[in-house]
């Protein structure tokens, strides 16, 4: 063990097991912080240096022409681009919002009341954990279909709401809270709703923070749900609309593969700032009960 | 007072009735949702799997039987190695993932200087996009410049001739291994996190007070009460990496009913559906090997309340209904 003068006349204490754990964890940062580096070094490289073979993963001479690039692109486009933002924002706040509500109120009430069924519905939920949207695509868009829900708002949402992952999770986290802080409060005359809001819920932050962090993440980037269920240019979300300004579904037009370079780089600054915000959260640690076992 | 007795009985159970009305009502949104989105659409599916489509408009079909299955075991040539590769890869990753997800979600959670930044940094990856950005990425070919060390830009040149091929090589596999579980651990380091933080700090006081070591305090305590959260963990593994948009057999599958020369929706659900029958079984087997080793709250409580023998059975009943 090294012990080195801090400031403040503090010592930093070295230890072998320590230093290990830093350089693990750097290792760690350094692979995991690759895709950004990449993306941000792509934003900036000029048009030669995008189609350099082989490619080179630092730029070397950085440039702000890509960005231009893509406010004209976006402002010559038929659709503002502020329509597309604002598209993925309402889809995906509006999704985060109600799993988040349908989820843990689900949950909390499958643990707690235990209603006829809920282990069936469980059985459900852990197989449903398993399928993917992909082999229930074209069944899942014949519903939609048939519920006129094509090109609005609500085929975009709604299919996205009851996803067997975000009520497991919350269920994980639901069985670990005390009964006897429930029935406390039932005996106080809370009603069973206020119990859930202003009891259950504050405590399960992690929870739910983890569920939005990810909710929101995977929403945002999603692309498949705009492009079957909407077919109109201004219900497009950006996942798609990268697509629009790379010049349309057939394939990147070479010279606009800079602004679809700059605008993959912005449209990762609303997950990042969503992450930053929640993660805070995250590590809340859950309020344990004073109560004695 | 018989009389008495009985409408007390009555009354007990219009309540319970009552409780298990409510919660029923709390579900509802979620049971409707799922059955709409979810379970007719599957019916459907499966449904189109032993059928033949006679028109697209209407999507009228007809009884065919197992004719999609057999034609995806005996005549496609390209399904059954595709999908034997596609298992050996997700059953080769999953421990992988797992295990380093748990190792950097421990770490995440102990008080180290710069945790923030740590924390964001793990979870980039995860933030880019489990879709499309990250597949941009990924077609301008980053996870190749990534694992080519041999360019000489992360390890010098010199260094690399000392060493030789071989070792070079296996340097550049474990690169490449540690590249694509990394990038896609950033859920699971995210639910190991939630789960590490669920854990009351009373219990590691008191371990210590009784002078558990770290290591003691890891196995003792933070394994079994993570359990749950290992358990979620571990679907969502197996399940994501069975989906992920990078593999290569979802694609062919999806080829079939949306790619170039497609419209065989009939063959593409029974396909899907060969292959997510073995996601079944393969997280029912962890499922129910897990099942025993999940730690519930309830349990533990119980474990703490030894005079009340009677409650003790109840609640290791509920917790085997699990």
């Amino acid at each position: 063990m090294i012990k080195i003068k801090w400031f403040r006349g503090q010592w930093l204490h070295i230890t072998a097991g320590k230093t290990l754990m830093y350089a693990f964890m750097l290792v760690m940062v350094a692979f995991t912080s690759l895709p950004l580096i990449f993306l941000v070094n792509t934003a900036f490289k000029p048009m030669e240096e995008l189609f350099l073979f082989p490619p080179r993963f630092f730029v070397m001479r950085p440039v702000l022409t890509n960005f231009t690039d893509l406010v004209f692109v976006v402002s010559s486009a038929a659709v503002p681009f502020t329509r597309f933002f604002f598209n993925s924002l309402f889809v995906t706040v509006s999704i985060v919002f109600l799993t988040v509500l349908v989820s843990s109120l689900g949950a909390y009430a499958l643990v707690k009341f235990k209603p006829p069924g809920a282990t069936a519905i469980f059985s459900i939920v852990i197989m449903a954990l398993m399928f993917s949207p992909h082999v229930t695509r074209i069944p899942t868009y014949m519903v939609v279909n048939s519920l006129g829900l094509i090109n609005t708002y609500w085929a975009l949402i709604l299919p996205n709401i009851a996803v067997a992952f975000n009520i497991f999770l919350m269920k994980q986290f639901m069985e670990q809270y005390p009964n006897e802080l429930i029935e406390a409060a039932r005996i106080d005359g809370a009603r069973e709703f206020k119990i859930f809001w202003s009891l259950v819920m504050p405590s399960m932050a992690p929870a739910w923070s983890t569920l939005i962090v990810f909710t929101f993440v995977t929403n945002w980037n999603d692309f498949f749900s705009p492009l079957i269920y909407v077919t109109s240019q201004a219900m497009r979300t950006l996942p798609l609309a990268l697509q629009v300004i790379g010049g349309g579904p057939a394939g990147m037009t070479v010279g606009r593969a800079g602004a679809v370079a700059a605008a993959t780089l912005l449209m990762t600054i609303p997950t990042v700032i969503t992450f930053t915000v929640m993660q805070g959260r995250v590590m809340e640690t859950m309020v344990h009960s004073g109560i004695k076992g | 007072m018989t009389k008495q007795k009985r409408k007390r009985k009555l009354f007990r159970v219009s309540m319970r009735a009552r409780e298990a009305l409510e919660g029923l009502f709390f579900v509802l949104p979620f049971i409707i949702g799922v059955a709409v989105f979810f379970a007719y659409p599957l019916f459907i599916s499966l449904r189109l799997s032993v059928s033949q489509i006679d028109a697209i408009i209407g999507f009228r079909m007809s009884f065919v039987g197992i004719e999609h299955f057999t034609r995806a075991f005996l005549i496609d040539i390209n399904f059954v190695p595709m999908f034997l590769i596609a298992i050996r890869n997700t059953l080769l990753q999953f421990p992988l993932t797992v295990l380093l997800a748990l190792i950097i979600a421990v770490m995440l959670n102990k008080n180290i200087k710069g945790r923030g930044v740590f924390r964001v940094a793990i979870f980039i990856p995860f933030l880019l996009g489990t879709g499309e950005v990250m597949n941009q990425l990924l077609n301008q070919g980053v996870e190749n410049q990534v694992l080519n060390i041999l360019d000489g830009t992360i390890i010098p040149y010199n260094v690399l001739f000392y060493f030789g091929e071989t070792v070079v090589m296996g340097v550049q596999n474990i690169f490449g291994m540690l590249v694509t579980v990394l990038w896609g651990s950033g859920v699971q380091v995210l639910l190991f996190l939630s789960g590490l933080q669920g854990i009351s700090p009373a219990l590691y006081e008191s371990a210590k007070i009784d002078g558990a070591t770290e290591w003691e305090m890891f196995w003792k305590i933070t394994i079994p009460m993570i359990s749950p959260m290992m358990l979620l963990v571990i679907i969502y593994t197996i399940a994501d990496s069975f989906l992920d948009v990078r593999n290569p057999l979802l694609a062919y599958i999806e080829g079939f009913a949306f790619g170039p020369g497609g419209g065989q929706f009939a063959y593409s659900a029974a396909l899907g559906w060969i292959y997510f029958s073995f996601i079944l079984v393969v997280i029912g087997i962890v499922f129910g090997g897990m099942k025993r080793y999940i730690h519930t709250n309830e349990a533990e409580r119980v474990k703490k309340d030894v005079s009340t023998k009677k409650k003790r059975i109840l609640t290791i009943d509920r917790k085997r209904k699990y």
